[in-house]
Order: structure tokens, then sequence, then C-alpha cells
């Protein structure tokens, strides 16, 4: 047997097992979304007996959808931004600036990936409480996000600063550049890349995180996951998961594959924010 | 170095990593101080080991720490396992090959609690697997999947999600073998698993060192999947302590404390348990 006819088999065998891990369970939740009230889908029947979009409608103008939503898409690119600003200097230090401990310094960037979320989640609120700061429920999701997801921005960022060419730096100044227009001129071609990667995988990171917004948030501040997860819990009511699912899977899709593409095309090192 | 230039170094990584360390370490400061009675946010603090006592008495303590390193382990190991022969197929381009890297990534864009429904719709007991099992005549009626009580859902639902990262890294590490290398060894009649053993193992120790930690972590600290697949029977070290933490921080804190020395000992282990069975070089 030749290698490309192993490849092929094995290629077969692939798209079966996929079509089981990945194409049946999202038909299932397509289907469910669409599932009428009036009409239940029972087992006896492979499709539901009458499909409407009454869910979609109905979770849209009863449920907590509309804040959670406003929540989360407001939440992730202030985090976005804000991480970004904060993960700047460091990078710059870490990439640029020669100093005894920068390879310890490297790896201590590292620690909120080390801790466990759910500690992470519980002792913050604890602290939160400590400090007397429940005032304001997103400043304080806001604060632990950004924290959270430093690691990923400082890193890209990193990366990024490293591929600076002095010889661009000292050609600016040489030129007689102010600091802002050396920073354009010299940085910023390098940087915009690592800049964008670094917004979009924090901005899906903060859309997705669960820990946090749970246990900080709740019980009055819902982002879609914590509304997602208390409709798989308590108040398990298939047709409604099935509706939230596809609204926060399809974003998170679509957002990936966006810069998947965009990182191939800026800097393939970069792909997935793992380099 | 000047204290000046020390100075701009610290003011640099003030905003970042200082962040980072002074927010974790406080959080780690506060878990282990509330463990032994510190940091009351009810009443008096007082210095005790009590709580410990208490928590390690009690078998629903126990049964989460031996529940989770379990749903720990076999998370990391499963998805390694998994993720390396894929990884060794995938080393070499061939037509299709960015396909078949692309679905096998795709789990990593579903976010966990909608993998765990997706999941769930499967195999309840009118979902899909039931239908099929009584349709081709093998049961005779639907049978009860979800929540089954040796966790098999949690696991395959870990390996699932973590299988796609653990591939991230590997084909990283496997692209980077020589060619010649791996020739070298054929010619002198290395068969396949010698070839994998001896060379392809050892190259790419580091990068699954790495993919054993990171899935071990994450899983040893499960909630979202164990509540919603997991067995009803038994709890995971996240949900004991977000369930305990409802009458007592102080017990929570001990669970929290324990989460975190089993992620730090566990993950060493399993590096090192990792490494000695290849025995490859010292990490690079």
């Amino acid at each position: 047997m030749t290698q490309a006819r192993i490849n092929s088999v094995l290629m077969g065998a692939l798209l079966i097992i996929c079509a089981v891990w990945l194409i049946i369970p999202f038909t299932m939740a397509i289907l469910w979304s669409l599932v009428d009230p009036a009409q239940p889908w029972t087992p006896d029947n492979l499709l539901p007996p009458e499909m409407s979009t009454f869910r979609w409608t109905n979770m849209w103008e009863n449920s907590a959808l509309k804040p959670a939503l406003l929540n989360s898409y407001t939440l992730a690119p202030t985090t976005a931004i804000v991480t970004l600003l904060l993960a700047m200097p460091t990078a710059y230090c870490l990439a640029r600036v020669p100093f005894p401990g920068r390879e310890a310094a490297k790896l201590l960037v590292l620690l909120p990936l080390v801790v466990p979320g759910f500690v992470t989640a519980i002792f913050f609120t604890a602290i939160l409480f400590q400090l007397g700061l429940t005032q304001s429920r997103f400043l304080a999701i806001l604060f632990a996000h950004c924290i959270l997801f430093l690691p990923f921005a400082i890193r890209i960022l990193t990366v990024s600063f490293e591929q600076v060419r002095q010889d661009h730096i000292d050609a600016a100044r040489d030129l007689g550049a102010s600091p802002v227009a050396r920073f354009r001129a010299a940085y910023l071609p390098a940087l915009r890349p690592g800049i964008f990667a670094s917004l979009l995988i924090v901005f899906i990171q903060s859309i997705e995180e669960f820990a946090i917004a749970f246990v900080v948030g709740s019980p009055d501040f819902t982002t879609v996951p914590t509304l997602l997860f208390s409709r798989l819990g308590q108040d398990f009511i298939r047709p409604d998961a099935a509706v939230l699912s596809l609204i926060l899977v399809v974003p998170n899709i679509i957002l990936m594959l966006f810069l998947e593409a965009f990182l191939k095309s800026a800097n393939p090192s970069l792909s997935s924010g793992k380099a | 170095m000047t204290a000046r230039r020390w100075i701009t170094v610290l003011l640099l990584l003030a905003p970042g990593l200082g962040l980072i360390v002074g927010m974790i370490g406080m959080v780690v400061y506060i878990a282990v101080a509330q463990s032994f009675g510190l940091y009351n946010l009810n009443g008096e603090s007082v210095l005790t080991v009590a709580h410990w006592a208490e928590m390690l008495d009690r078998k629903l303590y126990t049964r989460a720490v031996r529940y989770s390193i379990y749903i720990g382990v076999w998370s990391a190991v499963l998805s390694v396992a998994l993720a390396y022969p894929l990884a060794i197929w995938l080393r070499k381009p061939f037509r299709g090959s960015i396909t078949v890297g692309a679905i096998l990534k795709a789990p990593l864009l579903v976010q966990g609690l909608v993998a765990a429904f997706l999941f769930i719709n499967v195999i309840s007991f009118h979902g899909i697997l039931n239908q099929f099992m009584q349709g081709i005549g093998l049961w005779d009626a639907p049978r009860r999947l979800q929540n089954d009580r040796g966790a098999f859902g949690v696991l395959f639902l870990q390996t699932w999600k973590n299988m796609p990262f653990a591939l991230l890294l590997l084909t990283g590490a496997v692209q980077a073998i020589p060619d010649d290398v791996l020739d070298a060894a054929r010619d002198m009649g290395a068969g396949t698993f010698a070839r994998f053993r001896k060379i392809i193992a050892p190259l790419s120790l580091s990068a699954m060192q790495a993919a054993l930690v990171i899935i071990f972590i994450g899983a040893v600290a499960d909630f979202s999947f164990q509540v919603i697949a997991g067995p009803t029977n038994r709890q995971s070290l996240a949900q004991l302590m977000v369930f305990v933490r409802q009458t007592s921080w102080h017990e929570a804190a001990v669970v929290g404390v324990t989460l975190m020395v089993i992620a730090l000992v566990g993950s060493l282990l399993l590096a090192v348990i990792a490494r000695l069975l290849l025995r490859g070089p010292a990490s690079r």
C-alpha cells in the first residue's frame, strides 16, 4: 500500500469521524432551535414536525439575551483595547531592553494561565469584598479579564516588537523625526499585525470567558456564556439553549477564521497567537 | 545597569507584568490566608488549621480530590495520545492536508459550554445516538447516557476540546524534525515504532510536556463540563469550591489552595514522568 493510498483511506475515515464530530451536533443544534412549541419534536420523528423561528424571536423579546449581548459586546472590545494599552510597555521592554532576569520576566507573564480560572475568580471576588469595591460589576470583570488575557497580548506584542528593525529606528532618528513620527515610521508597520492579532484574540477570549463572568457577575450581570449556563442548568430548555449556543459560536468562528487568514497574510509565525 | 535604567525597566514592566504579579500574587495570598482563617468577611479573623482539618475529614472533599485528578490526568493523556499520530501524519504536506488540519482544529473555535450542549444533545434520552441504536435494532429502548458514573462524558468533552490544542503544539514540534534524521534512522533499519520512540518523541518532548501540563491544569479545575455532563454523585474541586463558598469562604479557600497545589504538583509530575518514559534529552 503506497503512502498516497494510506492517506486517502485515512482521509475518508477522518471525514466520517468529522461528520459525527462536527456536522451532526451542529445540525442537531440548528434543528432544535427551529422547533415550534406548538408541535414538540418527539423521538419517533427524525426531523421536527413543524419548524419556525418562534424560539429565536421569543428569546430575543422575552429573555435576558439583549442585556447579555450588550454586556458581552461592550465588555469584550473594552477589554481588548485596555489590555493592549497595558501590554504595550511590558512587551516593548521584554523585546528591546536587555536587563538581567528578562527570561524569568517572560515566564512570570504566564502566571495567570497557571492558576486555575475558578480559583482566580473566587478569590478575586474575596479581594473585591475586602476592598469594598463591589459597586460596578462591569469594571470588576473588565479588570479581571485584562489581567487574565494580558499574557496573550504581551506574548504576541513582544514578538512584534522584536521584529522592528533597529536601522529603521536609527534612520528615522538621524533624519530628525520626532518621537511620534519615529514611532509611526519605524515601529507601526512592524507592530500592526501584532496589534490586530492581540485585539482579536483578547476580544474572542473575553466574549467566551465564563468563570469570572459567572462568579463576579452573578446574579445581576449576565453575559452570553453565563446566560447559556443558566439555560443548561436549573432551567434547561433545549431549544432556547440551542439558540444561545448558535449565537455564541457563529461570531466566534467568523472572527477566528478572519484572524487566521489575516495572520497568515501578515506573519505566518504568529498564527493562532501561540508563536 | 544604572539605577536610572532600572527605574525605566520597572516603569515599563509595571502596567503589564506588575499588574499580573500583583493581582495573581494577591489571589494566591488571599486564598492561602483565608484557608487558615484570616481575612474573615463575616466576623473575627482567627489563625487556625480547623478549616483544613474540617475539610480533610469530609468524604465529599477526598472524593472531589480523587475525581479531579482522575479527570485531569486522563484528559491530558488522551488528548496527547490522540494528537501524536495525527501530528506525525500531518508532518509532511499532502493533497488535502491543510483541510484536514483545519477540520481537526475546529473544536478550538467552539466554546466549552457550547460543546457541552452539543454533546448532551447527541447523547440525551431521545438524542440522535439513542435513535440510531434503536433504529439498527441494537437497543430496545432509549438508555440514559447523560451524567454517566464513570465520567466518560466529561472525558470525551475534555478530549474533544483539548486534542486540537495538543495537535497545534505537537505539529509545530514534529514538523521541525529534519527529514534527513528520520531518513537516516529508516536506512539503519529502524521500524515505525522505533523511529517514534528514539527520534520523534525525544525531539518533540518539550511540546508534549507543554500540552500535557496546560491541558491538565484546565481539566483538573473543570467546572462547566462537570456540572452539565458529569456524574451527579460526585463533584469536581471547582464545583465543590463554588458550592462550599455559599456557607464558608474559609472552606472554599481550602479547596482553592488544594486545587492550586494539585495543579502545580500534578504538572511537575506529568512533565517528569513524560520525560522518564521517553528518556529524551533535556528540554530545549
